[in-house]
């Protein structure tokens, strides 16, 4: 579990060199995208499910990166895109695609869902992390503007 | 008389920076009202679009003018897009003079990307982190990295041709799974399904869609809509990019199934 969530950490901050993020954010890109991980590591050991556990990482990965992004005084964005990027359904598309080709249509038809149900659920995550009311976090940075 | 002008013109050309490095609209909007408000503009239009914005100032009066940008969708540069905000913060609070915010603002959008070798590090690394955590092997891992350094060298070649974004993807999905493929045949003991996940995650589209959610929870229909179909259809050029590969491949390889 520790050395997953080191590599997830990695992952993250790798992709958050890609898209250019300020060189003293690297570190919490990475540790948003742990925790989302972490998250999803958990929700999965408990047998929730794909979805339900996508859902519940994203929606912790959108609170912690509006957490550290109010405490940093930073856009929620650079924390928000580089996180996700280890639930992005990346091998849903693969074996979506895969057992199209191989004409494996149960197979096709099984993963194409769950990779829409992880899109959506992906979606719904992030949209009740930011349901929660900005004046919360705002607490955090009273400095701010 | 020229000044709300050039107010104007420092809001629009900020949010129009901001836009091209990949901000939400949302955030474009509220950046360009809250410059023309810092700059006591008390009449004002904002439209942003994912692809344009619109903006007019002081309409009922002689010095009226407005402006039209249009932005294509461009690469994601975080680091710009935090150095803005903080420009914009100061402009708010009234830290920041016209002239002075012009320097700035120019300073911001000349922030460089990395150095290509920096960036082909990374990339290889993060594909090897993700092949890892999609249940591969160390040695799977070791594979990957390599795959998606060749994998950005790629993108940074393809980049010199202007080629289409769809273009690039299915190339780029492409010469992965094709990698991959190559290394299984030489005899490699490797689980070539996670060396491809991982090293398809640099293509895949988890910015386009994460910023097409915040667009419709903003209630931004439109550029929601724009980004959701460039999220698709890059995931659509992935596949084909990777089913095609495959496809030869079983043909070449006389319908021997993989694994």
């Amino acid at each position: 579990m520790i050395l997953q969530f080191i590599i997830s950490m990695f992952a993250t901050l790798s992709f958050a060199v890609l898209f250019a993020a300020p060189k003293s954010e690297l570190v919490f890109c990475g540790l948003t995208g742990a925790i989302g991980w972490l998250v999803y590591l958990i929700g999965m050991n408990f047998d929730f499910g794909t979805a339900l556990a996508n859902l519940t990482a994203t929606f912790a990965l959108t609170v912690i990166s509006r957490i550290i992004a109010a405490v940093r005084k930073n856009p929620v964005t650079i924390y928000l895109i580089t996180g996700i990027f280890p639930l992005v359904p990346g091998a849903g598309i693969y074996y979506t695609s895969y057992y199209f080709i191989m004409n494996d249509m149960n197979e096709f038809s099984h993963y194409g869902m769950q990779t829409i149900k992880v899109a959506g659920a992906i979606v719904l995550g992030i949209i009740f992390g930011f349901a929660l009311p900005q004046s919360w976090f705002n607490a955090l940075h009273r400095r701010g503007r | 008389m020229a000044v709300t002008k050039e107010i104007l013109a420092l809001a629009v050309e900020m949010g129009d920076a901001l836009l091209r490095n990949g901000a939400e609209v949302y955030r474009v909007e509220d950046t360009v009202m809250h410059i023309l408000k810092a700059y006591e503009i008390e009449n004002y239009d904002v439209y942003v679009l994912s692809n344009g914005i619109f903006a007019s100032a002081n309409e009922d009066r002689d010095d009226a003018c407005s402006m039209i940008r249009h932005v294509p969708l461009g690469t994601t540069h975080l680091g710009r897009i935090a150095a803005l905000n903080q420009l914009s913060r100061e402009i708010c609070s009234h830290d920041c003079s016209l002239i002075d915010a012009w320097t700035r603002l120019d300073e911001c959008k000349s922030i460089p990307f990395g150095k290509q070798s920096i960036h082909v590090f990374f990339c290889g690394l993060g594909c090897g982190c993700f092949s890892y955590l999609f249940g591969g092997m160390p040695l799977d891992a070791v594979i990957s990295f390599f795959v998606g350094m060749l994998l950005q060298l790629f993108l940074f070649g393809l980049k010199r041709h202007k080629n289409s974004k769809f273009i690039t993807n299915i190339l780029g999905s492409a010469l992965v799974t094709l990698l991959s493929l190559v290394v299984l045949s030489l005899g490699a003991p490797i689980l070539y399904d996670k060396v491809i996940i991982g090293s398809i995650m640099p293509l895949v589209p988890g910015i386009a869609l994460t910023t097409s959610i915040r667009d419709f929870f903003n209630g931004d229909y439109l550029s929601g809509a724009i980004h959701m179909i460039d999220a698709i259809l890059t995931a659509f050029c992935i596949a084909v990019g990777v089913g095609a590969v495959i496809t030869i491949y079983r043909f070449v390889m006389g319908g021997a199934l993989l694994a």
